[in-house]
């Protein structure tokens, strides 16, 4: 069997006095979809820090494609080429167009001259289904648009891996659609993703797997048939009813 | 976005310099002037004098001077209700009174604008790594950048002037270097107004982008990291870009500050337009008539300031970053 493409082996985060991640470990594979769900305050954006090393682990391992990437000798820029992040409240670069903000990365981090990443920028617009805004600035674009905007930047890299932190828990109700529709298709290329979303939807349509994180444990992992259905962990369907009573992630 | 008091500083600049170019009359006379300044400093400095002889006025005065004396007698003929006459008249003399003194007084706006260009752009030069390292700096470059600018916030510019021309030895090193001082290369004076207002602009300034690079959102540089941008990489492409655009009221403010503030130069000998204007005025003893003009020429420059930031503002405006969103 070969190499999981993420492993997270025991790993501890803490703010001071506050414990946020106490001894998270789980795996995924190449092509994977892992929705984490958990209570607000539970550790999931913390989780997805630690991956791209935004945030520092204090102890514990993760492993990125088999290579030890908490290493102290690892090249941070190197493996933030490799995973992918898509924010909540989206990030776009502010002074850029839609297009100014796909190819960012590509000429001043993979180097490319303006004309190649150009053509390369408006290849992964189209993938969000965008390429028609190319030239709008980020104020000049929905919510919807601007998180398309956001998923595109994080794919012209190229990534081995996807991280989402709730992509549309700043939308408005009616926006949610266009954005969980491209995270679908990616997830049917065969992209591999780790994403933090309440959106049920996505989850038992897309997931592999569901991780239900709380107070910076994982409770419970399995299928999302398995969660949803028959929770082994009274939390778990404590959660999941809370979920459903009030129709909103958080 | 910035603190509510600089939202309402940016506010009051904008409004102003937008009514600026309503005025046509307001652009007309900075044409007149500028045409006047480039063409005199062309006949003086780079012709040698060809239009006409240097330190000779274009204008004559006689028709001014005749106008004035028509007008006054017209004034007293008119008695006790003349005297809204007589201030026309007042103003002609006033005009032909002061312009023998323009050629000179050009020159002198010279030697302003020299000081306030460079003084401002090496500034700036200094201001952007300065600010970042109030900024983004360790705690080492941190405080040093913060002693930088409290040094030279906190003391007199004057005394900042005094300091470098009489008690370091920059005045004997630059006066020693080559052109120093010949054709219209200025004296050792001028460039240690230079390097004065430099050090000291640097910190004026290096607080107003400080201020506008803390109003970039702090995901603006975590989005920049996450597509594998080193952190000096994220603030040069991604946080400066916005930060700078936020920093451009501010910035028009210190650039006016600085042209008025460049007459301290005098104190040093500088021959710019405020020392020209007094040294004129304590030998003719028309010190009303100098003063005016000099006041003017500085309104002239300030204006022109003003409606050069506001061009380069709304060159360099995109939709929804700072004020200027459209
Ligand atoms: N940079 C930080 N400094 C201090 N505390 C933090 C920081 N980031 C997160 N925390 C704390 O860690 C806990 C988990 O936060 P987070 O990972 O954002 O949770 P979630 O995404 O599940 O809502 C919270 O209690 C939060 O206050
Ligand atoms: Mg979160």
């Amino acid at each position: 069997m070969s190499d999981p493409l993420l492993a997270l082996d025991d790993v501890y985060k803490s703010y001071g006095e506050e414990q946020v991640l106490s001894g998270v470990s789980f795996e995924m594979d190449a092509g994977d979809v892992d929705v984490v769900i958990g209570p607000s305050g539970s550790g999931k954006s913390t989780m997805l820090r630690c991956v791209n090393r935004l945030t520092e682990i204090d102890s514990g391992d993760i492993y990125l494609d088999g290579d030890c990437v908490t290493d102290a000798d690892t090249d941070v820029n190197e493996l933030r080429k490799q995973v992918g992040m898509v924010f909540q409240d989206f990030n776009l670069f502010a002074h850029l167009t839609a297009l100014g903000n796909v190819t960012l990365g590509l000429r001043k981090v993979r180097g490319m001259d303006k004309a190649t990443a150009r053509e390369r920028g408006y290849e992964h617009l189209e993938q969000v289904g965008l390429s028609d805004q190319a030239d709008s600035y980020p104020a000049e674009l929905s919510g919807g648009q601007k998180q398309r905007v956001g998923i595109a930047r994080a794919l012209a890299m190229d990534p081995k891996l996807l991280l989402f932190d709730e992509p549309t828990s700043a939308l408005d109700p009616e926006l949610v659609g266009e954005v969980v529709e491209v995270m679908r298709d990616l997830a049917a290329e065969g992209i591999t993703m780790l994403v933090v979303s309440h959106e049920m939807g996505f989850a038992r349509s897309a997931a592999s797997d569901i991780i239900f994180l709380d107070e910076g444990r994982i409770v419970e992992h399995g299928p999302p048939e398995q969660l949803f259905e028959n929770p082994q962990a009274a939390r778990t369907g404590e959660f999941l009813s809370r979920l459903e009573t009030t129709h909103e992630g958080e | 976005m910035g603190t509510p008091e600089s939202t309402t500083t940016e506010r009051t600049i904008r409004t102003r310099a937008a009514e600026l170019t309503d005025q046509p009359l307001t652009l007309l006379t900075v044409a007149v002037f500028w045409t006047w300044l480039v063409v005199r400093w062309t006949n003086d400095f780079l012709l040698d004098g060809a239009l006409i002889e240097r330190g000779t006025s274009f204008f004559p005065t006689a028709p001014f001077e005749a106008a004035a004396s028509a007008l006054g007698s017209l004034a007293a003929s008119l008695g006790p209700v003349g005297f809204p006459v007589g201030w026309v008249a007042g103003f002609f003399e006033f005009l032909a009174a002061s312009i023998p003194y323009l050629p000179e007084l050009a020159i002198g706006v010279w030697a302003t604008i020299l000081l306030t260009v460079l003084g401002i752009a090496l500034g700036f030069v200094i201001a952007v790594p300065l600010s970042v390292a109030r900024v983004y700096g360790g705690t080492i470059t941190r405080s040093l950048a913060l002693g930088y600018t409290e040094l030279f916030r906190g003391t007199p510019l004057l005394a900042q002037l005094f300091v470098l021309y009489f008690a370091t030895p920059l005045t004997t090193v630059i006066r020693e270097l080559p052109t120093v001082g010949t054709g219209f290369i200025p004296a050792q004076a001028f460039w240690v107004a230079v390097i004065a207002f430099t050090l000291n602009s640097a910190a004026y300034q290096s607080e107003y982008i400080r201020s506008a690079l803390n109003s970039v959102p702090e995901g603006q540089l975590t989005a920049a990291r996450a597509i594998g941008l080193s952190k000096v990489d994220g603030i040069r492409h991604v946080v400066l870009p916005q930060g700078l655009r936020y920093a451009i009221p501010g910035w028009s403010n210190e650039l006016v500050y600085l042209i008025k503030y460049s007459s301290l130069a005098s104190f040093i000998t500088v021959r710019e337009l405020f020392e020209r204007t007094d040294a004129i005025a304590s030998e003719t003893y028309r010190y009303t008539e100098l003063f005016v003009l000099a006041g003017l020429f500085y309104l002239a420059l300030v204006i022109s300031a003003s409606l050069l930031m506001e061009y380069v503002e709304e060159q360099v405006a995109i939709p929804g970053l700072g004020t200027t969103g459209r």
